[in-house]
């Protein structure tokens, strides 16, 4: 049963990484390699929080604001980088993070945090997981309907036709940073009181890269898609066992056949499927 | 001496991310495509220099392998993973050549071990040199004159020859480019031929470097790569060229006053990330 | 309503722009002219925001917007129209008209993430493309309409944002002489309800037959302002579209 319950608690926290990875990526067309930094830093912030005998609540609130202030930052910075840059600027983020949270003393260098008090069963975690998990999927249904999905959509597509329109590109993507990334907190701050151990190495490249996988997969925008994709490829080690030691070549060629033959991931599948099989209309 | 010794590191690095990021440059320049598969390139190379050299006993058919290797996957990747892709969103090239990598490199962790190889025997490695009174070994010193050479050779190809004059043309307007009578597959075929050469013999040269060809080898030189060609004006070359070398420098210096606050690739991003914001559109990049 | 003074620009050593001043009153429709090369789009895209001048300022309604950015000043009112149309292509055209009809509710990113409610934006989306005469092709998406409908498409997301003043960028470029016509037409009928209109053209014969007022650039500098009719026979801009012979 314990078993069951990890697997359901990190398959929860993958929907959470991704559905805010997909509100920067998806709706917002900012580009973003380095997910798994915003996940670690609100790891990092809560466990200290934490370990410095503040409750869990403010832990976990220290670890999203945490997050979203870098996320900010990283969306100030992408008003001044064209997309290519934005993707690299994003990685490099990535790195710096793991880098500095290595060499630093204070954040445990490469021994990390241990010892985190964890304050829940491991069913309060789970439970708790899926219920935020399940927020951020309504949540991110519900952006998508507003007229900050209509706006976002406007600035993924066309900047300049969008300032043209009078909408504020610059307010939009910071605010498509923020709610991501205050996700990634979330995320990582269950993540630490969980395990009560974190270690920068669980915040790298590859796990930006596998974060983005799971993004790609379900369908660049597709919230429902995402989260299918969080699910499937947090599931997928665990039911194919032997695949542990091939994983990461798995996940690549996941990545190069996805881009290859259906860059819309399973959601543009699911609506290639519907569009075969309506009866054509007329006059559309 | 203690400086000169790192000023010495710091401009060998630079000459080996310099063979890696004028191959990027080069493909940027072409396709607008972020071609971090390169590394892929770059660790086959080393590998297959590897394996010749131990089996052969000789440098120059090791040096021959990796290029032949190089050139092979990097005419390859091109083929079979950009050209279908040309048309689409710039993530799904980006995302492809990332899938291509992480695939690969487990790829080689299955095939040659997880611990990488060594050469049975490395003469260059072991044969050490007086510059300006310090001691580098033959590898470095080869390093920088390939790097060199290289550099020298592509600036002559790029003014002198039809090719070099058919790339700049297809990279400022490649439609015009064509009804001129440029080839454009031939084209991008031999911007990949060149870049993938450079990444195989740089990458035999590392793993002389190192003594050791391992599965990863290429990752973070590629990541650093794209950084350098972001920062240096994004299909400049010589904007590449300046940045590769205060990259190197940068890395060299940086990491040893830096030492209890960040690890060597964190100051290298940093570096970039905090040129860029100054400078967004590179060092030698044109504004917006 | 509009005011220029002394605008300037220089790219790489070349003055692009050579203090302009300017002033268009509200109610005006006037027509910037002057031959090519004379630095008519870069005057207008120092007016929009596109570009940050060098030296001097532009009011709108008597607010300085020198620093403004594009979006800020269509959200003053100050609204422009591009040369080359970039319509949001994965849209249809009632949608690209709903994203600029809504433009008070996504004014506020945090306050627009509240607002779900289309149907008065939709509403008013579709006047404005029957107002332009598109509303045929309402449902069809941006790639898939010809240049025509994308550039009267334009003007409806411009009528949209409740502009108080709207610049064009040679509007009438790439389209054949009856659309040309028509187009032309639809400004002096938008000029009659009332909108201010400063329309940067090439298309020599059109401007004089609707502007009412012609401002020639040549050089980067204004070179004549007035009547069309009068503007037109003064020998420096005769000499300046023409050449020495015809001055």
């Amino acid at each position: 049963m314990d078993y069951y319950l990890s697997v359901a608690t990190f398959a929860a926290l993958h929907i959470i990484l991704a559905v805010g990875l997909n509100l920067v990526m998806g709706f917002c067309g900012q580009v973003s390699l380095g997910h798994a930094a915003f996940y670690g830093i609100g790891a990092y912030a809560s466990a200290l929080l934490s370990v410095a005998g503040w409750s869990f609540p403010v832990a976990m609130l220290g670890g999203m604001l945490a997050a979203g202030a870098l996320g900010i930052v990283t969306g100030l910075a992408a008003l001044r980088f064209r997309e290519d840059f934005l993707a690299i600027a994003t990685m490099a983020i990535g790195f710096i993070f793991v880098g500095t949270a290595r060499k630093l003393s204070w954040l445990g260098g490469e021994m990390g945090i241990s010892k985190i008090p964890s304050p829940l069963s491991k069913h309060e975690y789970a439970w708790l997981a899926m219920a935020a998990a399940l927020v951020l999927i309504l949540f991110s249904l519900h952006v998508r309907r507003s007229w900050m999905g209509r706006a976002f959509s406007g600035v993924a597509q066309d900047e300049v036709q969008a300032q043209t329109i009078g909408i504020d590109i610059a307010g939009y993507k910071i605010a498509a940073f923020f709610l991501g990334t205050a996700s990634a907190g979330f995320a990582g701050g269950l993540y630490a009181h969980m395990t009560q151990l974190i270690v920068p190495d669980a915040f790298g490249f590859v796990v930006s890269i596998s974060i983005l996988a799971m993004v790609v997969v379900g369908g660049v925008g597709s919230t429902l898609g995402v989260a299918t994709g969080a699910v499937v490829l947090t599931l997928m080690p665990e039911v194919f066992r032997i695949i542990n030691d091939y994983k990461l070549l798995v996940y690549g060629g996941l990545l190069l056949g996805v881009m290859m033959f259906s860059p819309q991931g399973l959601a543009g599948l699911l609506a290639q499927a519907r569009a075969a099989l309506r009866p054509r209309q007329e006059g559309v | 001496m203690y400086y000169l010794d790192l000023l010495v590191i710091g401009l060998v690095w630079g000459c080996t991310y310099a063979m890696m990021a004028l191959g990027l440059t080069l493909v940027y320049g072409l396709l607008r495509i972020l071609h971090v598969a390169q590394a892929t390139v770059f660790t086959l190379g080393a590998y297959a220099g590897l394996l010749v050299a131990n089996g052969t006993g000789s440098l120059a058919l090791a040096f021959a392998a990796a290029i032949g290797a190089a050139c092979l996957a990097g005419v390859v990747i091109y083929r079979w993973v950009y050209e279908p892709v040309l048309d689409k969103p710039p993530f799904v090239p980006l995302v492809a050549s990332i899938g291509l990598l992480i695939a690969m490199e487990d790829g080689f962790r299955l095939v040659f071990g997880p611990y990488g190889l060594s050469f049975t025997n490395n003469p260059w490695f072991a044969t050490m040199l007086g510059v300006a009174g310090i001691q580098i070994n033959l590898v470095q010193a080869v390093l920088v004159i390939t790097a060199v050479l290289s550099i020298g050779v592509l600036a002559w190809v790029a003014s002198s020859t039809r090719l070099g004059v058919g790339l700049r043309a297809t990279v400022t307007d490649p439609a015009m480019a064509e009804s001129f009578g440029v080839n454009r597959v031939q084209v991008r075929t031999a911007t990949f031929l060149v870049a993938s050469a450079l990444a195989g013999v740089s990458g035999l040269l590392v793993g002389m470097l190192n003594n050791l060809v391992e599965p990863g080898m290429g990752g973070l030189i590629a990541y650093k790569g794209l950084a350098i060609i972001v920062l240096g004006g994004l299909g400049s070359v010589s904007g590449t060229l300046l940045a590769s070398i205060l990259f190197g420098l940068i890395e060299s210096f940086g990491t040893v006053m830096l030492d209890q606050v960040m690890d060597r690739d964190a100051v290298a991003f940093l570096f970039m990330l905090l040129m860029l914001l100054v400078r967004p559109q590179g060092l030698l990049g044109k504004a917006r | 309503m509009l005011q220029v003074v002394d605008l300037a620009i220089s790219f790489g050593g070349v003055a692009a722009v050579k203090g302009v001043s300017l002033t268009v009153g509200a109610g005006e429709f006037v027509g910037l002219i002057g031959p090519n090369g004379a630095g008519k789009t870069t005057l207008l895209r120092l007016m929009t925001g596109v570009l940050t001048p060098d030296r001097g300022r532009v009011r709108f309604a008597d607010q300085d917007i020198t620093r403004m950015s594009v979006d800020q000043r269509a959200r003053l009112g100050f609204v422009m129209t591009h040369q080359i149309v970039r319509p949001f292509r994965q849209m249809t055209l009632l949608e690209n008209a709903t994203l600029a009809a809504g433009h008070a509710l996504t004014r506020q990113p945090w306050l627009a993430l509240w607002r779900t409610d289309a149907r008065a934006a939709q509403v008013r989306a579709q006047q404005e493309l029957e107002r332009v005469g598109i509303a045929d092709a309402a449902h069809k998406l941006a790639s898939q309409v010809p240049l025509g409908y994308l550039k009267r498409l334009q003007v409806a997301m411009a009528l949209a944002l409740d502009p108080r003043f709207v610049m064009l960028d040679e509007p009438l470029a790439g389209l054949n002489y009856h659309e040309a016509e028509r187009f032309s037409n639809l400004l002096v009928d938008l000029h009659q309800q009332g909108l201010s209109l400063l329309l940067v053209e090439h298309n020599l014969g059109e401007v004089l037959r609707v502007a009412k007022r012609l401002v020639v650039i040549d050089s980067g500098a204004v070179l004549a302002d007035g009547v069309p009719s009068a503007v037109i026979a003064q020998p420096e801009v005769r000499r300046a579209y023409l050449g020495e012979a015809h001055a």
